[in-house]
């Protein structure tokens, strides 16, 4: 028998094994997704729904911005924790534990953090000599509210976002960069020349997780600000579960979460634009 | 609608995996199970109301589910139970704001031919308005909750003030004897939350104003409201009386603040009274309570809180549920629970009580504001028009917007959503 040729009653029993899983995966994917679409309603309502469009513009904002400074400061991280170093390991753990910790938890600790009367943020600035006052509101101003939560998001995630790269650059061969060393390429130029182009993949992988989770972050906006004050911290996550849970309208919930997917779709497909150019891969 | 319906189980039947599959109750030995959610039971109160019950009435048992102690998140688990179609709650210990909202959906049964007419004079009257939806009671109140403005006693008579009655005698007095930020002259409930809500009713209704007319017309864009809320965004960013953190503050952060001896005035609800006398606090002994203040020639307006017990459409057992709630709402239990937990009571016979007025004489003044005390609009989209509230009151208090733009806003989006509803 040819080897190459597969056995067709061996795919038969492959399917038959894949089966369950198959079934259960459409069960809690397909089977929600369509009937999100048979559900959804009002879709004329979402040109006029001004809470949207406000809600769109911070999501967006808050999505560019968190994810910009998660992707610098992840590739400093990845770059200083690649080579080896003495305690390299314990020093990786430390760096990870923002990510390990819940959320919603988190939130409330970054809610004290920043809280105007007893707040050790506002207390620290003061003592450096920044501040004025020790006592400031952040969450009570649009900018610095918009600023806190992405401080919060940026500490949280931008671990998620140095392991990926760490991967990354754990494919690049070493001798790429022995060969522009000997060539009398400098660290910089090596970091131009090697690093970044051959890190790109991984890092519009990592773009991409991280542009799709903040797009619908939930949880830390939740608890640290509530969307307040005057909605400037609204997402559109928030704006859906609201409407489901406390509206109960869940036609035009639905609606609003397949406008949310085709927003996703198109965010993807312009950080695959962004960074998945051909050179990439050669 | 069959397909609202269709809708909802499916809903249910992905998120409240739990809520459905923890729904069968053990019948235990022949006896009826009744079940409610509560927030945690600290104090143990609701246990030892509970074994009371249990005593006098061998056949019924009640389980109290203690849930998580954010309001509004009891609010969805209840509402997500319901979805389900399941009669996981018998009980339904509720915020008189979700009144609506549940009635609206049939997830309550009307208690009219249990709780008789007769029976309701025995209420704080608003505490039975706010309980009624189109007509049918669903509610008897076991506690009641009324907005006023608590004083310090003691640095209003050293500097010779009586206590404030309109909007203008609290910015003078405050702007006089503060000293910010050691000492702020008036905290409230600024954050963007329901409570939010409502201070800023308190304001307009008390500058003749209004968030619903009786006939269901919004009002938010009258001068009355504009003008309350006008009063609010002064008072942090004018007269500076208040510090701009308020917007962040819900009612513990303002306690804590006036508790520590920063603050000259505080909008709260009864429940801070007890903590502020305790042993301990800086400001025992030197607060006062009056209602909350007005405009010139209005009256003063407190927004009513308080819980209560509702029967779900779904129980099995409303009699034996009946009894449960009529026994929790008795004047036995309110005063245990006032002794334990400092609840207001919501039977008026209460607050004439000699027990109550010895151990605590600041109850008649409460009496006062709590009979002058009106419900939040009882609407089925309340959540909505409270949401729409809230987002652009913060608004205007955090100067994205003016006064006059952020009600203007606010009263033609919930036009916009009420009319699209009819």
């Amino acid at each position: 028998m040819n080897p190459n040729q597969p056995d067709p009653r061996t795919t038969a029993v492959q399917w038959l094994y894949a089966a369950p899983a198959l079934v259960l995966m459409a069960l809690v994917n397909v089977v929600p997704i369509l009937q999100c679409v048979y559900f959804a309603d009002k879709a004329q309502a979402l040109a006029g729904d001004t809470r949207l469009w406000f809600a769109l513009k911070h999501t967006l904002a808050f999505t560019a911005i968190a994810v910009s400074i998660e992707l610098a400061l992840g590739l400093a991280i990845a770059l200083l924790l690649f080579r080896p170093f003495p305690g390299r390991g314990l020093v990786r753990a430390c760096v990870l534990i923002p990510w390990a910790l819940p959320t919603a938890i988190m939130a409330m600790a970054w809610k004290w953090i920043f809280n105007d009367t007893y707040g050790v943020l506002g207390d620290l600035l003061y003592r450096v000599g920044i501040a004025a006052s020790p006592e400031i509101a952040w969450l009570a101003d649009p900018l610095k509210a918009m600023g806190a939560c992405v401080l919060a998001d940026v500490w949280k995630t931008t671990p998620f976002m140095a392991i990926l790269l760490m991967s990354g650059l754990a494919g690049i061969p070493e001798e790429l960069y022995e060969a522009a060393a000997i060539d009398g390429a400098g660290p910089v130029r090596r970091f131009f020349l090697i690093t970044l182009p051959l890190l790109k993949p991984t890092i519009a992988l990592a773009v991409l997780f991280r542009a799709i989770q903040t797009f619908a972050i939930f949880d830390l906006i939740w608890v640290l600000t509530g969307g307040g004050p005057g909605g400037s911290t609204q997402m559109i996550a928030l704006y859906v579960y609201d409407t489901v849970f406390r509206y109960l309208d869940l036609g035009y919930g639905s609606t609003l979460t397949l406008f949310m997917a085709g927003c996703l779709l198109l965010i993807s497909g312009a950080v695959y634009l962004l960074f998945h150019t051909r050179e990439a891969y050669e | 609608m069959k397909l609202a319906r269709l809708s909802k189980v499916f809903l249910a039947s992905i998120l409240c995996l739990s809520a459905a599959c923890g729904a069968r109750k053990p019948d235990s030995g022949g006896k009826i199970v009744l079940r409610y959610l509560d927030e945690p039971d600290v104090a143990g109160t609701a246990k030892e109301i509970i074994r009371k019950f249990e005593e006098a009435n061998p056949g019924i048992r009640v389980e109290m589910v203690e849930g998580p102690s954010a309001t509004n998140t009891r609010e969805d688990l209840y509402a997500t139970s319901f979805l389900s179609g399941q009669d996981t709650y018998d009980v339904v210990f509720m915020d008189i704001a979700w009144l609506a909202k549940f009635a609206g959906q049939n997830w309550l049964r009307p208690l009219d031919d249990f709780f008789t007419p007769q029976m309701r004079s025995e209420f704080l009257p608003g505490d039975i308005q706010g309980s009624q939806y189109q007509g049918k009671i669903y509610r008897l109140p076991a506690f009641s909750d009324g907005g006023m403005l608590y004083y310090r006693k003691d640095l209003l008579q050293k500097a010779g003030f009586a206590p404030p009655e309109t909007f203008s005698d609290l910015v003078r007095i405050a702007r006089k004897i503060q000293d910010p930020p050691k000492l702020w002259g008036f905290v409230f409930q600024g954050a963007q939350y329901e409570g939010l809500v409502c201070d800023v009713l308190e304001c307009i209704w008390g500058n003749g104003g209004d968030l619903l007319a009786a006939d269901g017309t919004v009002k938010l864009d009258s001068p009355e409201a504009i003008g309350a809320v006008r009063w609010m965004v002064e008072a942090i960013h004018k007269n500076k009386i208040s510090p701009p953190g308020v917007l962040t503050y819900q009612e513990e952060e303002s306690r804590h603040l006036f508790q520590e001896g920063k603050a000259v005035f505080m909008r709260n609800w009864p429940y801070a009274w007890e903590l502020l006398q305790k042993d301990g606090s800086p400001v025992k002994g030197k607060v006062g309570i009056t209602p909350m203040v007005h405009g010139r020639g209005k009256k003063s307006a407190a927004t009513l809180g308080g819980w209560g017990f509702g029967i779900s459409s779904l129980s099995r057992h409303p009699e034996a549920a009946w009894k449960f709630i009529h026994f929790a709402a008795s004047p036995e239990i309110q005063k245990l629970r006032y002794f334990r937990t400092g609840r207001i009571p919501s039977r008026k016979s209460l607050y004439r009580d000699p027990e109550i007025i010895k151990a605590s004489p600041h109850i008649t003044a409460l009496y006062k504001v709590l009979l002058a005390a009106r419900p939040r609009p009882v609407n089925a989209s309340y959540a909505r028009i409270s949401d729409t509230v809230q987002l652009y009151v913060s608004a205007a208090l955090s100067q994205r917007e003016t006064p006059e733009k952020a009600m203007q806003s606010a009263a033609k989006e919930i036009r916009e959503f009420l009319s699209r509803q009819q």
